[in-house]
C-alpha cells in the first residue's frame, strides 16, 4: 500500500510538472511578452556520519536542490504562475530508504483582479482560509463580493503523506464567507469537508474567525474550529494584542483543544490511541511581549502555562527571556535567550540556553550559533544536548553566495555528532519587488 | 468522486456572484508585488505608511513584524495572503508549511541564527519527547496529515 502511494505521488508530481511547464511555455510563447519572474535556486551538500546498529559506519553525502520559480504579469495580465519544489540525491550511502527522493510544494497559477482582493488558484497550492490550512491540488476562488461581504470556494485532491497503513484522503471541497469592516474587524465562517478515512470517518470541520480592532492599539483575535463528526469543539484560541507605542508588542490568549477532536483528523499514529489518551485535554494561557527598548536593543519574554485534565502528563509552565543587540551599525547582531519549564512529571522539566552572533566583513559572513538542553530527567541516559553551529560565507555578487555550516552535536541519540552543509544561493529577478 | 462533483455548484455558484457583484465591490486589491525589495531583516511597514487601512483591510501597524508577531503571523495569514505575498514569494511559507522535507529548516538556514522562524533547531528530535507531550496540539497542525516520514521510525 504504502509502495503504491509513493508511486501515485511521483506520478502526479511528474504530471504537474509537466502540465506547469507547458502551461508557462504556451503563455510565453501565446504572448510573445517577457514577464517578470524571479527564479531561486538553493543547493545544499549534507555530509555526516552514522554508527548502524551492527556497529558499521556509514557516510553519508546527500545532495539537495531547492528550486522556487515565480513568474508576474504573465501576457501583460493579473495573471502569475509560481513553482517550488526540493530534490535529493545520495553521492554516498542511501539516506533515508532510497537514494533520491524529492516533493512538489507548489506549481500553480494565479489570476489576481484589481478590485475587491479577488483571486483565483488553479494547481498545487498551500491553502490557507479561516481555521483551515492544507495542501491541495485543486482551485480555489476568493475575493470580496458585495460591499464589504466576500466568499472564498475550494475543492481538489488533497496533498498528505501518511505514515500509517490506512488511505489519505481522496477529495477536498470547502469555503468560507466574511464579513469585513475596513481598519475595524473581519469575521468568517468556514466549512470543510474531506473525503477519506480518518479514524473510520470523513473530516468535516465548521470553523469561526474573528479580528476586532478595538483602538489604535488593541486587537482582539480568535479562531475556533468545530469537529462535525465527533459532534465537538476540537479547538478555539483568543488572543489580545496591545501595541501601545510601535517599539511594544504585547500578546497574552487563551487556547484549549479535546484530543479527541483535533487529532481525528490524523493520519499520524502518535496521534492516536494507544499513544495519547483521547480522553484528555488540554488549556493554555500565554503572553509573549517584543520590547524595542533603542535601535540597537531588543527584548523579548514569555511565558505559556498548560494544564491536561490528566494526571500524565498533568500541568507545565515556560517562561523564556531573550535579547538581541546590533554590535556594530546595522550588520552585526548578538541574541541571548534562555527558557525554563517546570511541570507536575519531572520528565517534562528542562532548561535551554542560546547565544548566538553574526556578521559580515566586506563579502564574508560568518555566524556562530550554541544551544544547550538541560533535562530534569535523564533520556536515554544523558541528561544533557548541546549544539554548536559556525557558519562561514562569501557573496560573490547580490545574486550569488556560498557557505559552509559545522554542526556538532552531543545529545541522547550521539555521543558525539559533527555535520557538515555546504550551501550555493543563486536569485535570478527581473523584478523591483519580493523577497 | 461524488464529493469533487459536488463542488461544481459550488465554483460555478462563486464565479457567477463574483462576476455578477464586481462592479458592486469596488475596493482596490492589494498590488501584487511591492515596488520595494527589502533587505534582510525585520521590515516596519511604518517607516513609509501611515498606520492606514490597506489593501489587505487592515492597518499596516498590525503587520510590524516584530518577534510576537511572527509567532502569531497565522492570524493574519489565515484571513489573506494578498499583503504577504506582496512582499514574500508563496514559496516562502513552504519554507516551514511543508507537505515533505528532510532537510530541517534550521539546518537550511543554520548560517541565520537571528531568523526567528525554523522551528526545531538543536537535536529537536529528542526535545519533541518532551513538547509532543505536553503540548501535542503544537505538533499536529504541521505533522498530523504530512511531513511525518520521519516519524515512522519509532512510531508504528
Amino acid at each position: 500500500m504504502r509502495v503504491f502511494r509513493k508511486c501515485r505521488n511521483r506520478t502526479l508530481f511528474a504530471h504537474i510538472t509537466a502540465v506547469s511547464i507547458f502551461a508557462v511555455c504556451t503563455i510565453f510563447s501565446a504572448t510573445g511578452k517577457a514577464a517578470e519572474y524571479d527564479l531561486s535556486s538553493r543547493s545544499y551538500l549534507n555530509l555526516y556520519e552514522r554508527e548502524t546498529v551492527a556497529g558499521q559506519t556509514e557516510q553519508f553525502a546527500s545532495l539537495y536542490e531547492y528550486l522556487s520559480l515565480d513568474v508576474w504579469e504573465i501576457g501583460e495580465r493579473d495573471l502569475s504562475f509560481h513553482l517550488y519544489g526540493w530534490g535529493r540525491l545520495d553521492l554516498g550511502d542511501e539516506s533515508r530508504g532510497g537514494d533520491t527522493n524529492g516533493d512538489l510544494s507548489s506549481a500553480y497559477l494565479q489570476y489576481r483582479d484589481p478590485w475587491g482582493n479577488r483571486h483565483g488558484k488553479l494547481g498545487r497550492f498551500f491553502l490557507t482560509e479561516g481555521t483551515t490550512a492544507e495542501m491541495l491540488d485543486g482551485l480555489l476562488f476568493k475575493g470580496l463580493l458585495w460591499h464589504n461581504f466576500g466568499a472564498s470556494v475550494y475543492g481538489g485532491a488533497p496533498v498528505e503523506n501518511s505514515i500509517i497503513a490506512a488511505d489519505e484522503g481522496d477529495a477536498i471541497f470547502g469555503g468560507r464567507i466574511y464579513y469585513v469592516l475596513p481598519g475595524v474587524t473581519e469575521f468568517g465562517l468556514g466549512y470543510f469537508f474531506e473525503e477519506g478515512d480518518f479514524q473510520g470517518d470523513n473530516r468535516e470541520e465548521f470553523g469561526g474567525d474573528l479580528w476586532i480592532r478595538f483602538a489604535r492599539s488593541l486587537d482582539l483575535a480568535g479562531r475556533a474550529v468545530y469537529n462535525i463528526v465527533t459532534s465537538d469543539f476540537a479547538k478555539h484560541r483568543l488572543t489580545l494584542r496591545l501595541v501601545p507605542v510601535h517599539t511594544v508588542d504585547l500578546v497574552v490568549g487563551t487556547e484549549e483543544y479535546q484530543y479527541k477532536d483535533l487529532f481525528q483528523k490524523s493520519l499520524h499514529s502518535a496521534f492516536l490511541p494507544p499513544t495519547v489518551n483521547p480522553d484528555d485535554k488540554v488549556q493554555s494561557l500565554f503572553a509573549k511581549l517584543d520590547w524595542q527598548t533603542s535601535e540597537k536593543l531588543s527584548l523579548q519574554a514569555g511565558v505559556k502555562s498548560i494544564s491536561h485534565d490528566e494526571s500524565d502528563p498533568g500541568e507545565a509552565t515556560r517562561g523564556d527571556v531573550g535579547l538581541r543587540l546590533k554590535l556594530d551599525g546595522s550588520v552585526n547582531l548578538l541574541g541571548l535567550s534562555a527558557a525554563v519549564q517546570t511541570a507536575d512529571l519531572s520528565e517534562n522539566e528542562y532548561q535551554t540556553y542560546r547565544g548566538w552572533l553574526m556578521g559580515s566583513v566586506n563579502r564574508f559572513s560568518y555566524s556562530l550559533d550554541a544551544l544547550t538542553y538541560l533535562y530534569e530527567e535523564k533520556i536515554d541516559g544523558e541528561d544533557t544536548t548541546y549544539q554548536v553551529v559556525g557558519s562561514a560565507g562569501f557573496r560573490f555578487s547580490p545574486k550569488f553566495a556560498i557557505s559552509g555550516d559545522v554542526r556538532y552535536t552531543q545529545s541522547p541519540r550521539f555521543d558525539e555528532d559533527l555535520a557538515v552543509l555546504l550551501r550555493a544561493d543563486l536569485s535570478l529577478d527581473s523584478s523591483g519587488g519580493g523577497n | 468522486m461524488r464529493s469533487v462533483l459536488r463542488t461544481i455548484p459550488w465554483i460555478f455558484l462563486v464565479l457567477m456572484i463574483s462576476y455578477g457583484c464586481a462592479a458592486i465591490s469596488d475596493r482596490e486589491s492589494v498590488p501584487s508585488q511591492h515596488p520595494i525589495k527589502f533587505d534582510t531583516g525585520r521590515p516596519n511597514c511604518l517607516e513609509c505608511h501611515d498606520d492606514e487601512v490597506s489593501g489587505a483591510l487592515k492597518p499596516y501597524g498590525s503587520f510590524a513584524h516584530t518577534a510576537v508577531w511572527l509567532q502569531e503571523h497565522g492570524t493574519y495569514a489565515s484571513q489573506g495572503q494578498n499583503l504577504c505575498t506582496a512582499c514574500h514569494s508563496p514559496s516562502w511559507c513552504q519554507t516551514c508549511h511543508a507537505n515533505v522535507e528532510e532537510l530541517l529548516p534550521s539546518i537550511r538556514f543554520g548560517n541565520r541564527p537571528d531568523l526567528e522562524g525554523p522551528p526545531h533547531r538543536g537535536d529537536y528530535i529528542v526535545q519533541h519527547q518532551i513538547e509532543g507531550r505536553v503540548d501535542p496540539g503544537s505538533c499536529v497542525t504541521c505533522h498530523g496529515n504530512r511531513n511525518n516520514e520521519t516519524c515512522s521510525r519509532c512510531h508504528l
